[in-house]
């Protein structure tokens, strides 16, 4: 028993000498994914196993990491010495990288045969002080989602106004054990919910002069609108305990009329609830058309040692096959201009709702401190949602806290 | 038995205390030396700054309002713990049909995670489509679903009695190996002098537990004001910093916010709070104890 359990010892650390040692024969790319959903981890596989066909001599070590944890993840890696060579992360944070000195300027690197394969729109927030910092690796936009049978039933049309939604929200709010409206009122994204109406309404995350925009009339009258709706039952109640995914669920439940969204929730309702009759429209308008447009970056690091291998594979994952499989897959947008002109993303009607927006989309602002700044909001809404203060005092707390935080 | 006096004691437990300080006292020290520094988002030290840090997390109202909450979240799941605990033990104690099975289903929470049951009870207090709400409403105990993470207060409420729930096994079972090295004869002289269950419990058996339900508060507070995951899964803390306490306020600025060199400072705070706690409790427990071998001697 004893010499047995020794002999599996000894085996196992022979194979470990081997291995080892074939790695040490080859360069090794660390390259970290974020978890878009379970596809994307053997997407990437099925990327590196190809790449390393061609090439090898490099081997592409690729660890995969749920978004909620990756920002600490990285944190750590980067804190311990150990940071990857490359890595997906939210465009949202990419200033902070840029500015501690961590991300790698890619112009040197880009060609300008490659540097046009991107849609330009999609480039813009990864351009930091002149220096492309980054690559849009993924791209959504946003829009509403409208249950049709709901409003059939309601004799209601669905909405292009925030007026029209305030009608029609009162008919469908009328059917029994039936929400108008989802509110977001928790976790991740809480903020983005409100930005929706926000920008509708005229209003902006930071004025010109960089200071907070929470405090304008506009935002006060959008929080107001939301507040309204609250008040008098066109949404669920107690918006406080519903994240993103539960609102999203009393939608696919078919116990709401009308959420807002992104692409990705479509090929979920297809698979969870494929009898629901939805439709993609775009945002409510008051002043103006917005929609929130949201893109990942893929980043290299400056510390990495191996950043010409970490380039060749960079290039070889654009290539159109793979764009493309890795869009389809996800249900993101496009944000290279051959994949965008597939018949694919003319002909899908959901595709064609979402990407309808991107002209007049608005990116999150590349500031610093962007995390801490999204939670002042959210505990500003929460507080406004809980009516432990009006719209008016919430926000404009907020808004100097967020002056502070921005030392404006 | 011959007594170890001098240096051998000492040298027998050297390599043990050695080690025990290297893996303790290195990453309290570690982070005594990032909180006095500046830190970059990512962890990187950018030079020494003083007590800036600490300053700052004085002069910040949501450190108070986390201090307050941990207080309370502390004080409520510890003592309600043992005010649940030390009953189930002595009925468990006791030799019944089925002890066996029953011990079995009061120590099986144990054996999941907290992250995992806090996810399972984030489920279950869904406003819409929780199983709590859904059983209530059918057993007609109410007629409208109540959302119990939705308030502050209420999600606090909830979140401390779930504490309280996933800290009993570990106090049930200190209190079982307490109850049955207790001497039986006391008992058995008691009840000839007619004492009755209650008086054996007030007079034979709280005395003689006391060391035991003494350990139970230390290693308890320890582990309540530690405990991140219940509170994180189920609100982070929120809503408005409702349910903030300390290690979630701390985790927030660390992972969330970048902010490295203040939730250091916390988490020495944090720490300086329970070596203070510990070390006064350890002195009051001891004296008391002295009192009492001194009161037998005379």
């Amino acid at each position: 028993m004893y010499l047995r359990k020794f002999r599996k010892f000894a085996c196992s650390a022979l194979a470990l000498g081997i291995m080892t040692g074939v790695a040490n024969a080859q360069t090794t790319v660390d390259f970290t994914v974020a978890e878009y959903s379970s596809k994307t981890g053997p997407f990437f596989d099925e990327v590196a196993a190809a790449f390393e066909k061609e090439n090898p001599d490099i081997d592409i070590n690729i660890e995969v990491v749920p978004w909620d944890t990756l920002l600490q993840r990285l944190t750590t890696d980067i804190a311990g010495g150990v940071a990857p060579d490359i890595s997906i992360i939210g465009t949202r944070w990419l200033l902070d990288f840029a500015q501690q000195g961590i991300a790698e300027p890619l112009d040197s690197y880009l060609t300008p045969e490659f540097k046009s394969t991107f849609i330009d729109t999609f480039m813009q927030p990864s351009v930091i002080d002149g220096q492309i910092m980054g690559l849009p690796v993924a791209a959504s936009a946003r829009a509403m989602l409208v249950n049709m049978d709901l409003f059939e039933k309601a004799g209601a049309t669905p909405p292009t106004t925030w007026e029209e939604l305030y009608e029609a929200a009162k008919k469908i709010s009328a059917l029994p054990e039936i929400y108008a409206l989802g509110l977001q009122g928790k976790e991740i994204e809480t903020d983005a919910y409100f930005y929706y109406a926000l920008w509708t309404f005229g209003g902006n995350i930071l004025n010109e002069d960089g200071t907070s925009g929470l405090d304008s009339p506009e935002a006060i009258e959008a929080a107001r609108f939301y507040k309204k709706m609250l008040d008098e039952g066109l949404t669920q109640p107690s918006p406080t305990n519903y994240s993103r995914e539960n609102v999203f669920n009393l939608f696919k439940q078919g116990r709401v009329g009308m959420i807002f969204t992104f692409p990705m929730l479509i090929p979920q309702i297809k698979a969870e609830a494929p009898d629901l009759d939805y439709k993609v429209m775009p945002f409510p308008e008051k002043v103006t058309k917005a929609t929130y447009g949201v893109t990942d970056t893929l980043m290299m690091f400056a510390d990495s040692d191996v950043k010409a291998e970490a380039w060749k594979f960079i290039e070889f994952a654009y290539k159109d096959e793979w764009r493309s499989k890795f869009d389809r897959g996800e249900g993101f947008l496009p944000v290279t201009k051959n994949v965008a002109a597939e018949d694919y993303y003319k002909t899908n009607e959901d595709i064609a709702g979402f990407a309808a927006g991107l002209p007049y989309a608005k990116f999150a602002p590349t500031i610093a401190n962007w995390e801490e700044i999204a939670d002042v909001t959210v505990r500003a809404l929460q507080r406004i949602y809980l009516e432990q203060e009006t719209p008016e005092a919430a926000l404009t707390a907020a808004a100097a806290e967020i002056n502070e935080i921005r030392g404006k | 038995m011959k007594s170890l006096n001098g240096f051998k004691p000492l040298a027998m437990i050297l390599p043990g205390l050695l080690l025990a300080m290297f893996i303790i006292g290195y990453p309290v020290l570690d982070l005594a030396n990032t909180s006095l520094q500046e830190v970059s988002r990512f962890g990187q030290l950018r030079g020494f700054t003083g007590f800036d840090n600490f300053a700052e997390v004085f002069s910040d109202p949501l450190f108070w309002g986390s201090l307050k909450r941990t207080a309370i979240w502390t004080v409520t799941v510890v003592l309600g713990t043992l005010v649940i605990s030390l009953p189930i033990a002595i009925i468990l104690n006791d030799d019944f049909y089925g002890r066996g099975v029953a011990r079995v289903i009061i120590m099986l929470p144990w054996a999941i995670s907290l992250t995992m049951t806090a996810v399972v009870w984030r489920w279950a207090l869904n406003g819409r489509a929780g199983l709590l709400n859904a059983t209530l409403m059918d057993m007609g105990i109410m007629t409208e679903p109540i959302e119990w993470l939705a308030e502050a207060q209420l999600a606090f409420t909830v979140e401390m009695m779930i504490g309280i729930l996933v800290s009993i096994p570990f106090t049930t079972t200190i209190f079982l190996g307490g109850l049955s090295s207790l001497p039986q004869d006391s008992y058995e002289a008691s009840m000839v002098d007619g004492a009755t269950r209650w008086d054996q419990f007030r007079y034979i058996t709280l005395p003689l537990m006391k060391p035991f339900i003494n350990i139970a508060i230390v290693l308890n507070v320890i582990y309540v004001f530690n405990s991140l995951p219940i509170i994180w899964v189920m609100t982070e803390g929120g809503p408005a910093n409702g349910t903030d306490i300390l290690v979630t306020y701390l985790y927030k600025l660390a992972f969330r916010f970048g902010q490295l060199g203040k939730a250091s400072a916390i988490s020495l705070i944090m720490f300086g709070v329970l070596l203070l706690f510990t070390v006064i409790y350890v002195v009051l427990v001891m004296r008391d104890e002295k009192d009492t071998a001194a009161g037998e001697d005379e």
